[in-house]
């Protein structure tokens, strides 16, 4: 191109969007899924589950009811061990270190990795003690520390604008969607590492949705987010990656984008074109 | 991929209705226009102002067909969400309608020109190009469409292909008509007719080589727009070893 006409040129590089340079292979792993199996007594419900959640995205899972993801997705603080019955082979790594070593302190490890369920479930307290809750019983009970974190937390959660005048009134008092906001603001408060979703906003209305939704977009920047979902949609607009799991094994992972508009597996195809049976 | 009779195995009945009928539509509308071109190049080449004035009202219902199609297309997207090879299905329908409503439009000005022509009475000069390219274009909106109704994508890749003989054979075709008009000032009028003829040829081509690309992307979900021959046969060639 001679000097002039690159002069005329116009600059497009603001036009790449951020997902087309995506690659597993570039991102920072947070966890790492190493030939996981977990059986419920007899039942093998994941069939040796590789994967790496990568740092600072949302990786979404998505697939029927009973294919293995929300069970996966409580793998990743240990919930399981508190289900009679099951047990697990392999290993999940998080920063490294396999969280289902004998040494690990499980409360520590859930305090790393945080879960926030379908059903908004705030504890019958005020909405201020409903966020400190998390640093109270670590042992934090230096009012300053308290209410810098309790607001730091509600601003990130997209709720302080709506609770600031009401901190001390009880949070069973608020809307679904602001008591699940507030689940997420306390779960956040501890400053966690992982964010886990399982179905964030499947109680909730289509506002509500939204709002989730635009905090799991700011939250990445903090945190390392994997959200299960039903809604398909929802899957396509929140995720950077998406994971679709059938029966137990993990069928396609890879950049949400691609996933949704060329899968590479034809049962991939099917489940998102909703062509199961 | 398997890409056939995909279109029946939805869930929901009624997308599955949706998603063929705009298939069917589109390949409806393909067939109006083939006629279109075909019945323009033939009122040229026989003297024909009658059915060329026949053709040109056919344009109207192309432009409506292309209206009914997108609209049909926008409807889907807002009320299904479609993914993967559906949503590719709808934006590569969405496409090919205007390039058939294009092609519609450039059998349109042949009809127009070929109309002058006869009122003019002149010299045939130039008609044999026109009949050459003319049965090269008319293969390649024939065989795109073939290529639609079977998923074909090799033969979308051979349409792609043509379009560069019809390329080549449209210069060749200049350079000897701007030596005709230099040698013969009194002919420029009716040989310009012909060029501008040519020249919806030409683009006629370029739609079809625009439709085979778009299916190339609907059953590989590759997009080979701008992309060369080289490009567009490596993508087709990798989607049929999937």
């Amino acid at each position: 191109m001679t000097s002039e006409a690159k002069s005329h040129a116009i600059d497009i590089s603001s036009m790449q969007r951020e997902n087309r340079t995506l690659q597993l292979d570039n991102e920072i792993h947070t966890l790492q899924v190493q030939n996981l199996k977990l059986r419920y007594g007899d039942k093998e419900a994941l069939h040796g589950i590789d994967m790496l959640i990568p740092k600072n995205r949302v990786t979404a899972f998505i697939g029927p009811s009973g294919c293995g993801k929300s069970t996966l997705l409580r793998c990743f603080n240990r919930m399981n061990d508190l289900v009679d019955g099951c047990s697990i082979d392999g290993q999940i790594l998080l920063d490294g270190k396999n969280i289902f070593d004998r040494a690990v302190d499980v409360a520590e490890l859930r305090r790393r990795v945080g879960m926030v369920f379908q059903k908004p479930n705030p504890f019958p307290k005020s909405i201020y003690e409903n966020v400190a809750y998390g640093l109270r019983i670590q042992g934090i009970n230096k009012k300053r520390v308290l209410d810098e974190t309790v607001e730091w937390a509600l601003k990130s959660a997209a709720l302080w604008d709506e609770v600031k005048d009401r901190l001390h009134e009880s949070a069973l008092g608020m809307s679904g969607g602001q008591q699940q906001r507030l689940v997420i603001a306390r779960t956040i408060a501890v400053k966690p590492e992982v964010l886990l979703l399982d179905e964030p906003a499947s109680a909730l209305d289509p506002i509500s949705t939204l709002k989730i939704e635009e905090l799991i977009h700011e939250l990445k920047k903090d945190f390392t987010i994997v959200i299960v979902t039903h809604n398909m949609q929802q899957a396509a607009r929140v995720s950077d990656y998406t994971a679709f799991m059938y029966m137990g094994d993990l069928i396609e992972f890879g950049v949400t984008d691609t996933l949704f508009t060329n899968p590479v597996q034809k049962q991939t195809e099917d489940y998102i074109t909703g062509r199961y049976g | 991929m398997q890409f056939e009779d995909n279109y029946s195995s939805h869930i929901s009945q009624q997308f599955n209705d949706e998603l063929e009928q705009i298939r069917t539509e589109l390949l409806t509308m393909g067939g109006v226009v083939e006629r279109q071109v075909h019945d323009a190049i033939e009122a040229l080449l026989s003297g024909d102002a009658d059915l060329a004035e026949q053709s040109r009202k056919v344009d109207k219902q192309t432009n409506e067909m292309e209206l009914m199609i997108d609209e049909q297309c926008t409807t889907i997207i807002a009320r299904r969400q479609p993914a993967a090879s559906d949503l590719r299905l709808i934006i590569s329908v969405s496409k090919a309608v205007s390039d058939l409503e294009r092609m519609g439009d450039e059998a349109s000005k042949i009809c127009r020109h070929a109309i002058e022509l006869v009122n003019d009475g002149e010299s045939q000069r130039g008609y044999q190009e026109i009949r050459h390219i003319g049965s090269l274009v008319r293969d390649m909106v024939k065989d795109v469409l073939t290529a639609f109704a079977r998923s074909d994508t090799e033969l979308a890749y051979r349409v792609a292909k043509q379009d560069k003989s019809v390329d080549q054979e449209y210069r060749t075709a200049m350079r000897s008509l701007v030596t005709y008009m230099m040698e013969d000032p009194r002919a420029i009028s009716s040989v310009l007719n012909v060029i501008w003829i040519l020249r919806s040829l030409e683009r006629i081509g370029d739609h079809a080589r625009n439709m085979a690309e778009h299916l190339i992307y609907l059953v590989s979900g590759t997009d080979v727009r701008h992309q060369s021959l080289k490009e567009i046969k490596k993508a087709v060639r990798e989607d049929l070893e999937k």
